[in-house]
């Protein structure tokens, strides 16, 4: 899974998908799948099967996680508002398991009421390293380039095939 | 800058644009071929941005030349002929398999690096600025290509042969990194270039420890004969007459 962060201020956000043999190329798959154009300040990837989510209705059928307050780690809070918007990072809890930290997150973030709760372990992300950035980020900002409808290229070649030019 | 460097230099850009010319032509042709989609997409990358830096450095040489930025580039791209292209043999191989395109890549890319580096220490300003803006975008192709060497050559059986038999047919081809490119001699010794030679030896223990930490085995073949700009291989014509086609239809046209 790809996440995003377009500037400075702006909550990291889920973009997409890649499929990659790890995590360095999952990282460099998802420059050139999500970054080359669109603005970006930074780029998570996480394995799919380390992310768990859960929805408002799988969290009312579920059962209390355990809070044990042994072996907490940190995990990484996002969370969907509509069917629409990208999943976005509210923040970060510990937690002993998944669970628990959708569990903490419902009370820590308690003014938030989104669709679905994902929650992934820190430990899970590999983030660019801020070295990396500015060759990672800068053709985007630098590149000029023309949109696709701007070039008369199907007037041109029907006036060529006009002339018998082009078969 | 005096006159007869101005003239040396747009010399020497122009071979170091086609060199990117050439080898982001053959990087697109993986456009819609490539083993998954994420290097589909990261091969089309690898070409806009070369063209990219092809575009830069002839519209540098036109201002050296006193030339039109705009109408020069095109000029050089679609209305020379084969033989006045002075791009090295290496880029002008076909793709091959996506091995070869891909340790292509790398023995390009990790020269390149060194080139741009010394390149942006210039005693020339523009010529600095525009290295230094280049080799952004050139560590990242180096981290690409240089992800994908070990993973292929320590791979799986396939992928192992594959990088070898590649490796084995672009070795010679490579050594051509060492040939002095035009006007070098006089544009080093006024601070404006490095000396190919001198990257060479840095390139070639570099890029050999990498080789073998990937499994692969170099062999210290001598260089080939043939290595200066002014001689190309029977692909070039080929793959010039693809890139000129369209422009030749109507040399008018607007595009």
């Amino acid at each position: 899974m790809v996440f995003q962060q377009e500037g400075p201020d702006q909550p990291v956000v889920h973009n997409g998908t890649v499929h990659a043999p790890d995590a360095e190329l999952a990282m460099l798959n998802a420059r050139d799948v999500f970054v080359r154009r669109p603005e970006a300040v930074a780029l998570w990837v996480v394995p799919a099967d380390a992310i768990f989510t859960q929805t408002q209705e799988e969290l009312a059928k579920a059962e209390p996680a355990s809070q044990a307050a042994s072996g907490l780690s940190d995990y990484y809070v996002f969370a969907k508002f509509s069917q629409q918007a990208q999943c976005r990072q509210v923040g970060q809890v510990q937690a002993g398991s998944p669970q628990a930290a959708v569990q903490a997150a419902i009370v820590t973030f308690a003014d938030k009421q989104p669709l679905w709760w994902w929650v992934f372990p820190a430990s899970a992300v590999l983030k660019n390293e801020s070295s990396e950035a500015e060759p990672m980020f800068s053709a985007a900002r630098y590149k000029t380039y023309k949109d696709q409808a701007e070039y008369p290229v199907v007037t041109m070649m029907r006036a060529l095939r006009d002339k018998g030019r082009l078969d | 800058m005096e006159r007869a460097h101005q003239y040396a230099l747009s010399g020497y850009l122009i071979a170091l644009a086609d060199d990117e010319l050439i080898l982001g032509h053959r990087d697109s042709e993986w456009t819609g071929h490539a083993p998954i989609l994420e290097e589909d997409i990261a091969f089309a990358n690898l070409a806009l941005d070369e063209i990219g830096h092809a575009k830069l450095w002839y519209e540098l040489a036109a201002d050296l030349l006193g030339e039109d930025k705009v109408t020069y580039p095109d000029k050089l791209v679609y209305f020379r002929e084969p033989a006045q292209f002075r791009n090295m043999q290496l880029v002008e191989l076909p793709k091959g398999d996506w091995a070869f395109s891909t340790l292509r890549q790398y023995l390009f890319d990790a020269f390149e690096a060194l080139r741009l580096e010394a390149l942006s220490q210039s005693s020339y300003t523009p010529l600095a600025e525009i290295a230094a803006r280049i080799r952004t975008e050139e560590l990242y192709h180096l981290r690409h290509s240089q992800a994908w060497v070990p993973r292929l050559g320590l791979g799986t059986e396939e992928s192992h042969a594959r990088m070898q038999a590649a490796l084995d047919a672009l070795w010679p081809y490579a050594q051509g990194l060492a040939a002095s490119l035009p006007g070098e001699q006089d544009l080093h010794a006024a601070g404006i270039v490095p000396s190919s030679a001198g990257l060479f030896e840095r390139w070639s223990g570099e890029v050999s420890q990498f080789l073998v930490e990937a499994g692969l085995q170099v062999e210290l073949r001598s260089p080939l004969a043939d290595i200066d700009r002014n001689s190309h291989s029977e692909h070039l014509p080929a793959l010039i007459h693809d890139l000129q086609s369209v422009a030749r239809l109507d040399p008018e046209a607007t595009w």
